[in-house]
């Protein structure tokens, strides 16, 4: 798409400055966005973008800088940092619904929709000024509140069949499909009167369908409303996004770099990493085979099967059903959303298996439920053929399931040999050594991920390794180190949980 | 005959109560320790006003209601920034403050109601004026029960009305996530203060109503203990609905002492054991039915 350079300019910021402690987010960034422009903003991991999108949506306030917002037919001004007078006044805050009432919407990656109102509601509620919002109005307005009640739920009913929800209208926010909820989000921003639209991660856990309807349904916004979008997408979906947009924001050493999706595309764009895949291959050798199997939500399981394997389930899940709320995490919602088809898959004895899935699709809930840490609400998980989804997490372990979590996997006020210890690991490995004296605190984020590999893998020989992201913050010796001793201490299966886009 | 008209009497009282409780705890979902105090502030006021100014039944209601709203503010205003663990505290300050007030704003030997001895400690305020409307004195259990059970149906159906209405449909989205109400442009601040003033302001009314009964109030009445009880009777009846979750609440809740005093329990551990039994009541609840016994919201 290109963007008309007259059109008029819906958002600037000037010398934006933002610090958490030591650290510089943003520093002297700078930027224009206008009417219909989809801007793609985009930045490594901690380059501040969620910081940026905090600030532009009233959620933050900038250490220094300014920010003008021309959506309204009232300019508004904000100069940071703030004067004691405007801090004293609290009419005069900068604050989200200030922000939002100017036109300028929030969408989050996880969606945040309200779970206990129905999709009609959801949003009707994003329409200002309704008169039935004072609690009194409904006693001496009741005839008005009743016709604009009327109006509303046409709207919103209308709006909803747009979006592709006809019929779903009274149902409940917590048992609509991820995809839905995203299209509800869009729809409540849309009624909002959105002028411009932040999108954090639309695309998130949407499979190719549902990536086609989002950025469909996006693009009629633009279309239809003058809207501005600025989307924040996982390196994995930028190519979707790339078609669309007219501005690339790339933040680099606190600074906001524009760009034409040309420009972005002509420097070569991250692709999907197929780093794994090699590992795997040369893990199966030649006597082994790689497997791959696409699950619901965009996961990939890889696994390879090692040499000497007898083919037998380590690790069986079937018809896995684990919910957060009403909603269901870990299986799809089929048809009208009432019925949930489950995860299944197995991975065989003698097989070291990765499960990569984009961020949203329920990774931490599913390690969480084959834990033992939150209940099952369907299905089953076997080890070596004995169902666990019943025992206590210790008994699950003490059944030949080894865990590590991505974060918080060491106690961080034990000294290393205490932590060591209390894993109930025989033989410290050396790379651990020099560690032991220190407190589990002072590692540096590396160093503390060698100490829980090694306390969830050199404790015992476990069936089944469960392991969240264990590559994280590790250098390419370490990678290389702890593929080694993933494959050396493989009881039977190892199961790694990783982003979509891992490299 | 007449123990019934009396349990049926304060069954209205508590329903109002545990009306506006609901309100904070099942709309704004905000945990509060401190309703037993705006309780007392209604049923004080009302008595002070009635006796040192000798206002009558109606005016002296709305006195008590007002008061109450002014006092709600020091919930209100903590409410825009404490959540949970905090805002449950800062509950409890309240609570004990006001209730420490109430205790300790007395002088022996000074005459009851004024400036020095204003609320008369432990020793209550007494002789408080009975309902009375259109020039009739309430005074037979009968008529009181018939005009309580009334007007606890009238605040029943405001109470619904208002929360059925798109006001409360925002209470509830403040409820679900404040931040998405806020980046819909939802001005939160004055919501949680709408909401905590109107209860407050229904418990002041509740309160009014509990000292025009018993003509007799002192803080025992409104203790921390009540504060829990009042709490308990919206956790079992269950939050998020305008007035059947306070309902079945309240009458369980006020069921359960009156039943055990037909078990021979010492007077010493008769309180001990209707705590007890609350206890149990709120694990059973918990396991089997946490959004009570008629809720419509799970609270976390």
């Amino acid at each position: 798409m290109v963007l008309s350079t007259n059109a008029p300019v819906v958002m600037s910021a000037n010398g934006l400055y933002k610090r958490f402690g030591g650290q510089v987010i943003l520093n002297n960034a700078a930027f224009e966005m206008r009417r219909s422009e989809v801007v793609l903003l985009r930045g490594a991991n901690g380059a501040g973008k969620t910081t940026l999108l905090n600030i532009l949506t009233g959620n933050l306030e900038p250490d220094a800088g300014t920010l003008s917002l021309f959506t309204a037919a009232k300019e508004e001004h904000f100069q940071f940092p703030r004067s004691w007078a405007r801090k004293l006044n609290f009419l005069d805050h900068f604050t989200p619904e200030r922000i939002a009432r100017r036109g300028v919407s929030r969408s989050w990656q996880d969606i945040r929709l309200f779970p206990t109102h129905t999709l009609r509601d959801n949003v009707a509620l994003a329409i200002q000024n309704q008169t039935g919002e004072s609690p009194f109005a409904v006693f001496y307005r009741r005839r008005r509140i009743r016709e604009e009640e009327a109006q509303i739920a046409k709207e919103a009913d209308a709006l909803l069949v747009r979006f592709g929800l006809g019929g779903r209208e009274t149902s409940s926010a917590d048992m609509v499909s991820l995809g839905q909820s995203k299209r509800v989000a869009i729809a409540r921003s849309v009624l909002a009167g959105a002028k411009i639209m932040f999108l954090d991660e639309p695309l998130s856990a949407l499979d190719s369908k549902g990536i086609n309807e989002v950025m469909a349904l996006l693009a009629s916004v633009v279309a239809e409303h003058g809207v501005t979008l600025v989307i924040v997408e996982h390196v994995f979906n930028i190519p979707r996004v790339l078609d669309q947009a007219t501005t690339v924001w790339t933040i680099t050493n606190g600074q906001i770099k524009v760009e034409t999706p040309e420009q972005v595309r002509r420097q070569g764009l991250p692709t999907e990493s197929d780093g794994v895949r090699p590992w795997l291959r040369h893990l199966a050798g030649t006597n082994g085979r790689v497997v791959e199997r696409e699950l619901p939500g965009g996961a990939l399981l890889s696994y390879a099967q090692l040499p000497n394997g007898s083919g037998r389930a380590a690790l069986n899940v079937k018809d896995l059903v684990v919910r957060r709320g009403r909603r269901p995490v870990i299986g799809r919602p089929i048809g009208d959303g009432r019925e949930v088809e489950g995860l299944s898959f197995a991975l065989p004895d003698c097989s070291i298996g990765v499960l990569q899935a984009p961020n949203g699709w329920g990774k931490t809930t599913f390690l969480e439920a084959l834990s033992g840490v939150i209940p099952v609400d369907r299905g089953t998980i076997s080890i070596n053929g004995k169902p666990i989804q019943d025992l206590a997490t210790w008994d699950r372990i003490a059944n030949g399931l080894g865990i590590m979590q991505s974060r918080d996997n060491v106690f961080p006020n034990l000294l290393v040999d205490e932590a060591i210890k209390l894993a109930g690991v025989a033989e410290v490995p050396d790379h651990i050594r020099p560690f032991l004296g220190r407190r589990v605190a002072a590692l540096s984020g590396g160093e503390r991920q060698n100490v829980a590999a090694a306390c969830a893998l050199f404790a015992r020989t476990n069936a089944v390794n469960l392991l969240d992201e264990p590559f994280g913050m590790l250098d390419a010796k370490a990678i290389a180190r702890l593929q080694g001793e993933i494959l050396a201490r493989n009881g039977g299966a190892t199961l790694m949980l990783l982003p979509a886009a891992s490299n | 005959m007449n123990y019934l008209l009396h349990l049926l009497i304060l069954l209205d009282v508590y329903i109002v109560v545990a009306m506006s409780l609901n309100v904070i705890v099942g709309y704004v979902g905000l945990l509060t320790l401190a309703h037993a105090a705006y309780f007392a502030i209604g049923g004080y006021s009302y008595a002070l006003v009635t006796l040192l100014l000798g206002w009558s039944f109606v005016p002296a209601v709305i006195a008590a209601v007002l008061v109450g709203v002014a006092f709600s503010f020091a919930l209100s205003l903590a409410s825009w920034r404490l959540k949970g663990d905090f805002f449950v505290l800062f509950s409890l300050a309240v609570q004990i403050a006001i209730y420490t007030v109430l205790w300790n704003w007395r002088k022996s030997g000074v005459e009851p109601g004024t400036w020095e001895n204003l609320t008369n400690g432990i020793d209550g305020l007494n002789a408080i004026a009975k309902p009375l409307l259109f020039g009739h004195q309430f005074v037979g259990l009968g008529e009181i029960a018939i005009l309580f059970t009334v007007i606890m149906a009238l605040v029943g159906v405001i109470s619904w009305t208002m929360l059925n209405s798109p006001w409360g449909r925002l209470l509830k989205a403040v409820r679900d996530d404040e931040l998405a109400a806020r980046s819909l442009g939802k001005d939160v601040r004055l919501i949680k203060m709408q909401a905590i003033g109107i209860a407050a302001a229904l418990a002041g009314f509740a309160g009014a109503l509990f000292a025009s009964y018993m003509a007799f109030i002192n803080p025992m009445s409104f203790d921390l203990n009540q504060s829990i009880v009042l709490l308990s009777m919206i956790i079992v009846g269950g939050v998020g609905n305008a007035f059947i979750g306070p309902f079945f609440g309240a009458l369980l809740l006020l069921a359960i002492p009156e039943a055990l005093r037909f078990v021979d329990l010492p007077i010493m551990v008769a309180g001990e054991v209707r705590l007890m039994v609350y206890g149990l009541l709120l694990v059973v609840l918990m396991r089997w039915r946490p959004q009570g016994i008629a809720g419509s919201y799970r609270m976390e």
